[in-house]
């Protein structure tokens, strides 16, 4: 029998491209979405094409009591849960000294506190298993920093330094952590950028173009496999260079 | 409640490897802290996970994992008072 994988924010973008690339045949993906049910329905569609099975979790990662309950109806299934993405995530950029509270806080619940919620929550299981892995979906904002994103580069740092921690704490059971700190991704958030951001963007990195989501999502499928049985702790930047 | 301080044993010399300790602990003996048998937090999160699978009693928290943990006669009581055992 295949594994269990969640993956939060699963319906679109890098969480899509993550489901697909661990969806083998005999899998059973859990797509995690917060509003989008028609996205996340077609990447369900999309992982049973590819002989996987799956199911739709609808719940918000800054709520404790959703995740516990989302957690709860992927593991009724086969009892387990081998694989968590924490892909949810998203960006309100601004200068600091023009942000509102809401922003700052918005942008930390869903990126930290939400990597909080649902390791909180899979780790008990996965100690329970002596078994799993988690990958999270960080940032290269959380290493270098970027103008406009003091909120997002806070939380994707915290993020880099929770996944050094939680893999220390939970090795001693089988279970790897680790994250991906990816730089530009062709996808929504670089479509929405203006042009001359994105060029200027695009110009300090040395292969001068950006990554598919795909690119990412085969580190994640690496992390997530047998191959990086002696990896933890790790922030692998995909980032052409930057 | 015996029967369920004697599961309590059980569970601290299977998932805690104290056997022979087990055995002659009272229901009384601090199990953490001064004059405890040095156990540490991960010992703390075994037990909770194995009280869990156990009697199917869920311990969240920090504060009452301190509470409950204290002793054999303690964790029973909260057993017993969440109708489980």
């Amino acid at each position: 029998m295949g594994r269990v994988v969640l993956v939060t924010g699963g319906g679109r973008g890098i969480g899509r491209s993550i489901a697909l690339a661990l969806a083998d045949p005999g899998d059973f993906v859990g797509i995690n979405y917060r509003r989008d049910e028609e996205a996340a329905s077609g990447v369900l569609a999309e992982v049973r094409g590819r002989g996987a099975d799956g199911m739709l979790l609808q719940a918000d990662v800054t709520d404790l009591g959703q995740v516990r309950s989302m957690v709860k109806a992927l593991v009724s299934h086969r009892d387990r849960i081998d694989v968590l993405i924490n892909n949810a995530g998203g960006t309100r950029d601004g200068l600091l000294a023009m942000m509102d509270s809401a922003d700052w806080d918005a942008v930390l619940d869903v990126n930290l506190k939400g990597v909080f919620h649902c390791c909180k929550v899979v780790s008990r299981q996965m100690i329970t298993q002596r078994s799993g892995v988690i990958v999270n979906v960080s940032s290269l904002s959380g290493i270098t920093g970027l103008p406009g994103q003091t909120n997002y580069a806070a939380a994707k740092g915290g993020v880099n330094a929770f996944t050094r921690s939680l893999a220390q704490e939970v090795a001693r059971y089988g279970i790897r952590v680790n994250a991906v700190a990816p730089g530009l991704v062709e996808g929504e958030t670089t479509a929405r950028m203006p042009a001359a951001q994105r060029e200027h963007l695009l110009s300090i990195v040395p292969m001068g173009r950006m990554a598919t989501a795909e690119e990412v999502a085969a580190v994640v499928r690496f992390l997530a496999s047998e191959a990086a049985s002696y990896i933890i702790g790790q922030v692998i930047q995909v980032t052409g260079g930057v | 409640m015996s029967d369920i301080a004697e599961r309590i044993r059980g569970l601290l010399a299977t998932r805690l490897k104290l056997v022979k300790t087990a055995e002659e602990l009272s229901d009384e003996a601090p199990l953490f802290g001064p004059g405890g048998l040095g156990l540490d937090s991960i010992d703390a999160l075994e037990l909770v996970l194995g009280l869990e699978k156990e009697f199917g009693v869920v311990i969240e928290d920090r504060a009452t994992a301190v509470q409950v943990l204290a002793s054999i006669r303690t964790i029973a009581e909260f057993v017993e008072s969440r109708g489980k055992g």
